[in-house]
């Protein structure tokens, strides 16, 4: 209760005179603090971000709804407001700009994510099925898929004869997710279905991968990706990167399932929520960075 | 006689009922557990293992398993059978290619011993989709009319929009309060 009080008086009142206070002694605004006190990366991007949030100025807050051709505009007028010459500060602009790409990018990023999740599969789409077959053939190379419609299917996890009805709430980014993991990082893709193929520790490759598409999902929404995107980023993060997000999801749950030994695939959400906890966790760290690593090849 | 009835007055005090969801992949399960718990639908993926929730309903506390239908989880339903009390059959009435599939999946339930007791209800999900089969054509399909060990209802419902759910799951509370909390 008193630290809820606390915090009431302090951003609604002391805050203010603080900054103030800080200002007059040292010259400097709370934005060009953070912006030459942190390195690059979340400390420095959350920090700016919260600041901008919670300023009484217009200006300072509409910046953070920018969008990325009206970037420079929105940082010059900052500095006007705040009065910052770049000549005393030369690093300023630079690194507010950098800053303002990562917090609105991060929006933007949801926005298009949000939209190929809303794209239902549809088999009249020549697109959609080109991708699926594709899919088929990365990770199954020396084997060919008799039919479209198949039992086949199950053999990289897909629950029945046709793939199409798996996608459901994921819609198109369940399947570009699996696509580019099976593309770009195909040896660990295939290695994960090997695993998943497993006589007992085996688990559906696919709707394991659309599981963990959903896990991303939800976690871009609620804004906790925001330190690995800040980190990792610097600058406006684009849908490859929530997909290469995805790819160190799919290969970390791998790992951590078969560490586990589960005793069936019916403890699955067990599970799942148990490895979320864990993403959670990392992502409390503000040096949090969740990429992928494999060894390269000598 | 006497085990059954001090387990009845057990219930009677709890009034707590558990309910078993099943049905082919993609019928709609958790879609309509989801969205009689109130929970945003929209972004539903394929089920591994098995969700359950509880929830009060008409003052009693319904355990709702809802376990996933793709048929390498089939055999594992019958972990889930013991001290069923409602066996709720989601149909997705559009999938006419597997009607067939599942009218036998059912029927193979209605012959386990441990389900014996349990009311059945069938909804025929997905009524708002076009080319869905209406809840009689359902009902033909899958031979209800022949079931004589169960007392059973057909209902036809949408998940999505949650038409009919609450009239669905309002019936089987009856039925199954009918059973075992007044016949003593």
């Amino acid at each position: 209760m008193l630290g809820y009080i606390w915090q009431y008086v302090y951003t609604s009142f002391l805050r203010y005179w603080v900054k103030w206070f800080i200002r007059q002694a040292t010259g400097k605004c709370e934005l060009q603090r953070i912006c030459s006190g942190y390195k690059p990366g979340a400390t420095r991007a959350t920090k700016a971000e919260y600041s901008l949030q919670s300023s009484k100025n217009q200006v300072l807050r509409q910046a953070l709804k920018t969008n990325k051709d009206n970037l420079e505009q929105r940082v010059d007028q900052i500095m006007q407001e705040k009065n910052i010459k770049p000549q005393k500060d030369p690093l300023f602009k630079e690194s507010l700009t950098v800053c303002l790409l990562q917090i609105t990018g991060y929006s933007s990023l949801y926005v298009s994510v949000e939209d190929l999740r809303k794209e239902v599969f549809s088999s009249d789409n020549p697109e959609h099925e080109a991708m699926l077959l594709k899919l088929w053939d990365l990770l199954m190379p020396t084997v060919k898929l008799e039919s479209r419609i198949t039992k086949q299917w199950g053999d990289i996890g897909f629950q029945g004869d046709d793939p199409k009805t798996d996608f459901r709430g994921m819609g198109m980014l369940g399947l570009i997710n699996l696509v580019f993991f099976s593309e770009n990082y195909t040896e660990e893709a295939r290695q994960v279905l090997s695993h998943a193929n497993h006589p007992k520790l085996g688990y559906s490759y696919a709707i394991v991968g659309i599981n963990l598409t959903e896990m991303a999902y939800s976690l871009l929404k609620s804004g906790a990706l925001k330190p690995h995107f800040y980190n990792t980023v610097l600058g406006t993060p684009e849908l490859q990167h929530f997909h290469q997000l995805y790819c160190y999801l799919a290969y970390e749950f791998d790992k951590f399932w078969l560490s586990e030994e589960p005793e069936s695939i019916m403890q699955f959400n067990q599970y799942r929520e148990k490895f979320h906890n864990n993403i959670k966790a990392h992502l409390q760290d503000p040096d949090v960075s969740l990429i992928l690593t494999v060894r390269t090849k000598a | 006689m006497g085990l059954l009835t001090i387990l009845k007055k057990m219930k009677q005090k709890e009034r707590e009922m558990r309910l078993l969801m099943l049905g082919l992949d993609n019928a709609g399960k958790t879609t309509i557990l989801k969205k009689f718990n109130g929970e945003d639908v929209s972004t539903i993926s394929p089920t591994l293992g098995f969700n359950i929730k509880t929830l009060e309903h008409k003052g009693f506390k319904l355990n709702i398993w809802d376990v996933g239908g793709q048929k390498s989880l089939r055999s594992y339903w019958r972990n889930y059978f013991e001290s069923t009390d409602g066996l709720v059959w989601v149909v997705d009435s559009a999938d006419r290619l597997r009607l067939e599939d599942c009218r036998q999946e059912l029927s193979a339930l209605l012959l386990e011993e441990r389900l014996a007791g349990a009311t059945l209800l069938v909804f025929a999900n997905k009524q708002d989709l076009p080319g869905a089969l209406s809840k009689e054509a359902i009902r033909e399909a899958l031979a209800l009319d022949d079931i004589k060990s169960h007392h059973w209802c057909i209902i036809g419902c949408s998940a999505v929009t949650g038409e009919n759910l609450l009239a669905g799951v309002d019936w089987l509370l009856d039925d199954i309060a009918a059973r075992i909390f007044t016949a003593d």
